[in-house]
């Protein structure tokens, strides 16, 4: 079975590194992932993407006309994906910079204040980590274990002093559901 | 640890394969969508003690590539469409000198400049070449991140092998997209190229390579030559991949990553009951031309799914010699057809076979007459 994920915000917000960190978790897992970009003549504050499919079988298509899952860090991409999400499908989105509508009726919707989150940690570079946080609490096929695994593989060697910081985006970014809850 | 999966953009699976493959020299001009091939390789090349240059233009990197290669090192060129078009004269030469040239298009859109987006309109530049003359390059097309680690092992392995220019045709898609792909170390043997290859003719008779031949016959036996040549490439090197093609009724044919989307689409209308197959060649040039006239001559219909209007079809149509129907499913480029958009045309194809659809509407939608 295929599962597709949309990321998305402005050029900035780290989008595509989010998708490159999940990516890996899944390829950590195990399974077959693919990653793809909007790619072209982008804007700086202009809105970015990228999809990212994971199944245990071999991924069929990259790029989909539809998705089950849009993590969406700013409005304009709130707007613009929360038409293409599944029937039954869920956007979760970033309620700092996102107003808590529910444009449709058909799918389900997650609001956590990931810009204030990365705040508190002193920093909004790492909305983008806490957004994976919030994903992995938000749909069981993402594992918060491999997302750690995916958060140091993207590191890398040369930015190892970040992980304490990472990991505890991800760690708060996870608990943001439940403490509302 | 070589074995283990990276996950990785198709460009940089190039690179790193061809630095692999023991690729010593990279000249190169940038161009979306390929140009992390040469970024990745700007500095590689340099922490490995190889020759990296960023060409003044797309003629220059050709040309120095053909100059590296006539020494007997394994060198390449990357970019795409639109600048691909400006190397034709040198791949015409090379294909004459018999230099071992390995070029990666990463297509985008045309003619002309064009845009950045993925496409597959460069399918007759490739295989039937923009450069004059009798000629032909050996035509590998990827269709996974995987693929494109094994098919740059392959076009390095086989230009040599062949002293052939090669090239790879990937697409902005392929390019641009990550998936886990495991490098190995290069598979094939090193070719030997002491008899032919410009080394400095210390203690030798001096060579040289050349296209021009003013005599009359000597040029007539060089085309037979080349011509030759590329029979012995055909019977070697021909390779292709099927799925359920066995008891197939419909067959989806298609090239490079809009193979995902075939083999996907097949699986759909499988679990839908019809028994349709996937067909798929690696080497586009040379094409399995035997291959898909055996299926056509057992009565399987073809379906040839592209990102263009119609290039590889007439290859399949001239495979099929009319022994069973050919219809085409297309977009000229941009968004790849979707799994359920070449569903829902092979569903009216199949259809209109079963005459619940009248043909003459079939063909105006999906047929493209030649």
């Amino acid at each position: 079975m295929e599962t597709n994920f949309i990321i998305a915000g402005f050029g900035g917000q780290g989008v595509l590194l989010a998708g490159t960190v999940l990516a890996n978790a899944f390829m950590l897992q195990g399974k077959n992932v693919t990653w793809y970009p909007c790619y072209g003549a982008e804007m700086r504050g202009g809105t970015v993407n990228c999809e990212i499919v994971v199944s245990d079988t071999e991924v069929s298509s990259v790029h989909k006309q539809d998705t089950d899952y849009a993590l969406v860090l700013n409005q304009q991409s709130f707007d613009r994906f929360v038409q293409r999400v599944k029937k039954g499908g869920t956007i979760i989105a970033n309620s700092t910079l996102v107003e808590k509508t529910k444009p449709r009726y058909d799918i389900h919707y997650v609001f956590a204040p990931m810009g204030e989150i990365a705040n508190s940690l002193g920093t909004s570079k790492v909305t983008n980590v806490v957004s994976l946080g919030v994903l992995s609490s938000a749909c069981e096929i993402v594992s918060k274990e491999f997302l750690a695994k995916g958060v140091e593989k993207v590191l890398g060697e040369k930015k190892r002093d970040l992980l304490p910081l990472n990991n505890k985006a991800l760690a708060l970014g996870a608990e943001a559901l439940l403490q509302k809850a | 640890m070589t074995e283990e999966k990276v996950l990785i953009k198709g460009n940089y699976a190039i690179a790193q394969a061809a630095i692999n493959a023991g690729c010593q020299c990279y000249f190169g001009y940038p161009i979306t969508p390929q140009t992390e091939i040469g970024e990745y390789l700007s500095g590689k090349m340099q922490e490995l003690g190889r020759a990296y240059v960023c060409a003044e233009s797309e003629l220059g990197a050709i040309n120095m590539v053909m100059g590296a290669v006539a020494t007997g090192v394994k060198a390449m060129t990357s970019s795409s469409s639109c600048a691909v078009s400006l190397m034709q004269e040198a791949l015409s030469y090379a294909a004459s000198d018999e230099l071992p040239v390995v070029l990666v298009n990463v297509m985008r859109t045309g003619p002309g400049l064009g845009y950045i987006y993925p496409a597959q309109g460069d399918y007759n530049q490739a295989v039937y070449g923009g450069g004059n003359g009798d000629y032909k390059l050996i035509v590998l097309a990827p269709s996974t991140v995987q693929e494109c680690v094994d098919l740059t092992y392959r076009a390095f392995y086989l230009a040599q092998k062949y002293r052939n220019p090669t090239m790879i045709l990937a697409d902005g898609l392929l390019g641009q997209m990550m998936e886990p792909a495991s490098f190995g170390e290069y598979p094939y043997p090193e070719v030997d190229v002491s008899s032919w290859a410009l080394t400095g003719a210390k203690g030798r008779p001096a060579r040289t390579i050349y296209s021009v031949a003013t005599e009359e016959k000597k040029q007539i036996q060089h085309i037979y030559d080349l011509h030759k040549k590329f029979e012995v490439i055909a019977e070697n090197e021909t390779s292709y991949e099927e799925f359920n093609t066995e008891d197939a009724e419909f067959i989806l044919v298609a090239f490079g990553s809009m193979t995902r989307n075939i083999k996907a689409a097949m699986n759909v209308l499988r679990a839908q009951g019809k028994k349709v197959g996937c067909f798929r060649p690696i080497t586009l040039s040379p094409f399995p031309y035997k291959n898909i006239k055996a299926l056509a001559e057992k009565g399987k219909d073809m379906i040839v799914v592209e990102m263009n209007m119609g290039q590889m079809l007439k290859d399949v149509k001239y495979a099929v010699e009319g022994k069973s129907q050919v219809s085409f499913v297309n977009r000229p480029c941009g968004e790849w057809l979707s799994v359920e958009e070449i569903v829902a045309a092979v569903n009216e194809i199949i259809a209109a076979k079963e005459g619940s659809i009248s043909g003459k509407e079939m063909e105006s939608r999906y047929a493209t007459s030649i």
